[in-house]
């Protein structure tokens, strides 16, 4: 059941485009990732979605509603992660959520006992007391999260709520996201980083410069890239000339000289051990070596030319 | 929207409530401002800086009493301390080489004589430019204590013409009472002599009336027996002359029988000759006797008297006794001429043309300068406040990310807007309150007849100047533009609006700016309602005027800040 559809959706800021035609949908239970480099028009599809800006053009739906016909039953729907951490610093993590769920129509009571359980779900019960200020960054992501979730909305709208957070958080807020689409949550989630896509989308959709690029499942995905395993090798003795012959599919793709490293293509992972063997009956000796499997990031290039330039910012 | 506005009101005092320090200095700030500006600059508005008096040089050339009234008015001002010194250049090297004094009065020689002889006197002040308005505030003390002297002299110069004028009066009095006694003294004369003439007149006219009847009485017995006299003798005569007739009458009487007796004859006669009667010639007729009462009268007694001589009314002629020649002395009517004198107003000297302060409005005259300085500066900082947090609080919440969110969560912007504007007026009505009870409190303002229509003004100039914040979130969009900007448009406000000052100081032009400002129509009704003293009915459209530049600035900025956050 298709709880969020964006057809045809065109933004213009003056000169640049925005975005060009996007189209999405979401079912409930689904987890739907949107991915792309920054500047790609993840954040303006996610403010249209969240009813914050209006499109040029195209249509937002949810249920019965639309952008056009019912912008507050549609927000009412909603739970909206924005990239910054918006949260009011000097109050305290509990009422924060307690603000939101109010805001949202809970009463008193209510918005006491589910910031209550929302701040459980992100593992903030412990610093519910705290002033956000004093929170780490991770834990306000957390919080950040906690605002959105805390009035069940059937729609979560995520904006790279994982950015710069610590691996513990991260964990937490994917395992928070994985958790409300089991319950039924449609969850369109934005982020540059294809790790967190690929473990936690069903679907994704690959943006760059407004367009969406490709979509589909993480392995349609890749499958699009049409890219293979590489393996990377450093060694301490080469193997003699001709080693690498006859292994079918595999090519060496570059060479390093001075660091004696080679990089290779493989047809499959299941060429890496034939390759070490085939080292070591060359006369070769091994310092090290890893494997890379393709993945979304490779078929993000495969299919734009270019990386997701975010990868060495974010720091991962 | 109502619900949203209502959740962000509890929210921004949540907010508030954990920034203590911007809490305290909501009114600290105002206070020690408000002190500063009320103690150092008290003086503008009349205060006595008895603490702190000015100092001022005197040189006495004169010598006189009223040079001595001088110093001694000089002495008794408490805002003045007094330092003589014996000569010009000195008192001017006080005033200008050592800087202590903001002037040097000078008291010529001959001062005391000028004005005792009724000239004009001046005393000489040597200024220092620099200190004009400690300059202007000891010139108005020496202008009243001018004045006082002056009145003092005019009133004891007054009083010495009236005591004069009083003794003048109980001369003439005396005199008036004098010439009064005389002229009684000679209408008494007069009377008397009046009375005494009447009744000699009065006696000589009873005698003659006296004599006058014995004099009738005498002629009337003359007369009386002259006629008895007279009519016996008369009567004497008469008597034979009375019997004859008797005998005639008789005579007649029997002829008047026998003429009845021959016509009876006479019938037989004729009748006994038949026939021949016709021709018997008729006899001779007998004479008419004269009537028996004719006949009767001449045989009565011939009564007659003779009357009373009738004797002219001897009329009494009216004795007046001249008056005396010699007419007595006219006295002059001194009594209406004491009268004239008495009534008519000794000369004085021409009053003295003084003035006395009255307030126009109900209050005093005398202003306490925090009456004008707590509402100035505690308008100046509310709108301070209401700039500042408003603006900063919509950026805030842009920045935070929160307002997006919370437009997200349901809450329309509109509502947002209302609750930050609602919660920031509840502060700044908070604020203002505060403020003026402190003011009560520690500088002793006055909060006029009806200190909870103080209300009216507070809570009008803290919806405009947080609809005011609206616009300036608006032009301005950042920390670094807001400060600034609304920093300076607050002060100008507040400053143009007389917050800071007397708006009357201001020129003209300013003055018609002032009137679009709400800072203006809010210190007209502070000032109305505390220093002047008013009823509530005379707020109402200063009131009307803040109100609606509010809801301008209001509208204005929802407009905006919808065009710009939403």
């Amino acid at each position: 059941m298709i709880a969020l559809e964006a057809v045809g959706l065109h933004k213009r800021y003056g000169e640049r485009v925005a975005l060009d035609g996007v189209s999405l949908s979401v079912a409930r239970g689904e987890i739907v990732g949107l991915l792309g480099p920054n500047g790609a028009g993840k954040t303006t599809t996610l403010s249209i979605l969240a009813t914050l800006i209006e499109a040029d053009s195209g249509t937002v739906r949810a249920g019965d509603f639309s952008t056009q016909t019912g912008r507050a039953a549609m927000r009412r729907k909603l739970g909206f992660v924005p990239q910054a951490i918006a949260l009011y610093p000097t109050l305290s993590a509990r009422q924060n959520i307690e603000l939101f769920a109010r805001v949202h129509g809970a009463p008193r009571r209510q918005a006491s006992a589910a910031a209550a359980s929302a701040l459980e779900t992100v593992g903030l019960a412990t610093r519910a007391h705290d002033p956000v200020s004093i929170l780490s960054g991770g834990m306000k992501r957390r919080l950040n999260l906690a605002c959105a979730m805390v009035h069940r909305p059937e729609i979560l709208l995520l904006d790279e709520p994982t950015v710069g957070v610590d691996p513990q958080s991260r964990e937490q807020i994917l395992a928070t996201v994985r958790s409300a689409a089991e319950s039924g949550t449609a969850v369109v989630y934005s982020t540059h980083y294809m790790e967190e896509v690929e473990r936690v989308c069903s679907r994704a959709l690959l943006i760059d410069y407004g367009r969406v690029v490709a979509q589909g499942t993480v392995t349609e995905l890749i499958a699009l890239g049409g890219r293979h395993p590489r393996m990377e090798i450093v060694f301490q003795i080469p193997p003699s000339a001709g080693w690498l012959a006859n292994l079918e599919g595999a090519s060496e793709l570059a060479h390093s000289n001075a660091g004696g490293a080679l990089e290779l293509e493989l047809a499959s992972l299941a060429q890496v051990g034939e390759v070490i063997e085939r080292v070591r009956h060359f006369g070769g000796r091994l310092t090290e070596f890893s494997v890379h499997s393709p993945n979304l990031s490779d078929a993000f290039i495969a299919l734009t030319g270019h990386a997701l330039r975010e990868d060495a910012a974010g720091g991962r | 929207m109502l619900r949203a506005a209502l959740l962000i009101f509890q929210n921004e005092f949540r907010l508030l409530s954990r920034d203590r320090v911007g809490l305290t200095m909501l009114v600290l700030a105002p206070i020690v401002i408000i002190g500063v500006a009320g103690f150092s600059l008290g003086n503008l508005y009349g205060a006595n800086p008895a603490a702190h008096p000015y100092l001022v040089v005197v040189v006495d050339h004169d010598g006189g009493q009223v040079a001595q009234a001088i110093e001694a008015a000089l002495k008794s001002e408490a805002a003045v301390n007094v330092t003589m010194v014996p000569s010009v250049a000195a008192a001017r090297a006080f005033v200008a080489r050592r800087n202590r004094a903001p002037l040097a009065i000078v008291i010529p020689a001959g001062t005391t004589t000028a004005i005792e002889s009724g000239r004009k006197a001046r005393i000489m002040l040597y200024v220092d430019p620099i200190k004009r308005i400690e300059v202007g505030a000891i010139e108005l003390r020496i202008s009243r204590m001018c004045a006082r002297i002056t009145a003092r002299a005019q009133d004891q110069a007054r009083a010495r013409l009236a005591a004069a004028g009083a003794r003048l009066r109980a001369r003439l009095d005396r005199l008036d009472a004098q010439a009064a006694a005389a002229q009684s003294a000679a209408e008494h004369y007069r009377r008397e002599m009046l009375l005494r003439r009447g009744a000699a007149e009065r006696e000589l006219e009873a005698g003659l009336r006296r004599a006058i009847a014995a004099l009738e009485v005498q002629t009337h017995e003359a007369a009386r027996q002259s006629a008895v006299q007279a009519k016996t003798a008369v009567e004497n005569a008469l008597a034979p002359r009375r019997a004859a007739l008797e005998a005639v009458r008789a005579y007649l009487l029997a002829l008047q029988t026998n003429e009845s007796e021959f016509r009876r004859w006479f019938a037989n006669l004729k009748a006994a000759a038949g026939s021949h009667a016709g021709d018997i010639p008729p006899p001779p007729s007998f004479p008419t006797p004269p009537p028996a009462a004719q006949l009767a009268a001449l045989s009565q007694p011939l009564d007659f008297s003779i009357p009373a001589p009738k004797l002219p009314d001897i009329a009494v002629p009216r004795f007046s006794i001249p008056s005396v020649a010699i007419a007595p002395p006219e006295i002059p009517d001194f009594a209406a001429e004491a009268k004239a004198l008495a009534r008519a107003k000794s000369p004085t000297l021409p009053g003295a043309l003084g003035w006395r302060e009255l307030s126009a409005g109900r209050g005093p005259t005398q202003v306490n300068a925090f009456d004008q300085y707590v509402p100035g500066f505690g308008v100046t900082f509310l709108l301070i406040g209401m700039v500042m947090g408003i603006s900063l609080g919509l950026i805030d919440e842009r920045d935070w990310g929160t307002l997006a969110r919370l437009r997200v969560s349901g809450a329309p912007l509109a509502g947002t807007l209302i609750g930050k504007l609602l919660s920031r007026f509840t502060i700044g009505l908070a604020q203002m309150i505060l403020l003026f009870g402190i003011g009560w409190w520690i500088f002793g303002i006055s909060l006029g007849s009806n200190p909870a229509m103080l209300l009216a003004p507070a809570a009008a100039i803290a919806f405009a100047g947080a609809s005011f914040g609206l616009i300036v979130a608006c032009v301005a969009r950042t920390h670094d533009s807001v400060m600034p900007f609304g920093a300076v448009i607050s002060m100008a406000m507040s400053a143009i609006g007389g917050c800071w000052w007397p708006i009357d100081f201001e020129p003209g032009w300013m003055r018609t700016i002032a009137l679009w400002l709400p800072t203006t129509w809010t210190m007209q009704m502070f000032n109305d309602l505390m220093i002047r003293g008013l009823p509530a009915r005379a707020i109402l459209w200063p009131t009307i005027a803040t109100l609606g530049l509010g809801f301008g600035y209001l509208i204005v900025g929802i407009a905006a800040a919808s065009w710009i956050y939403d």
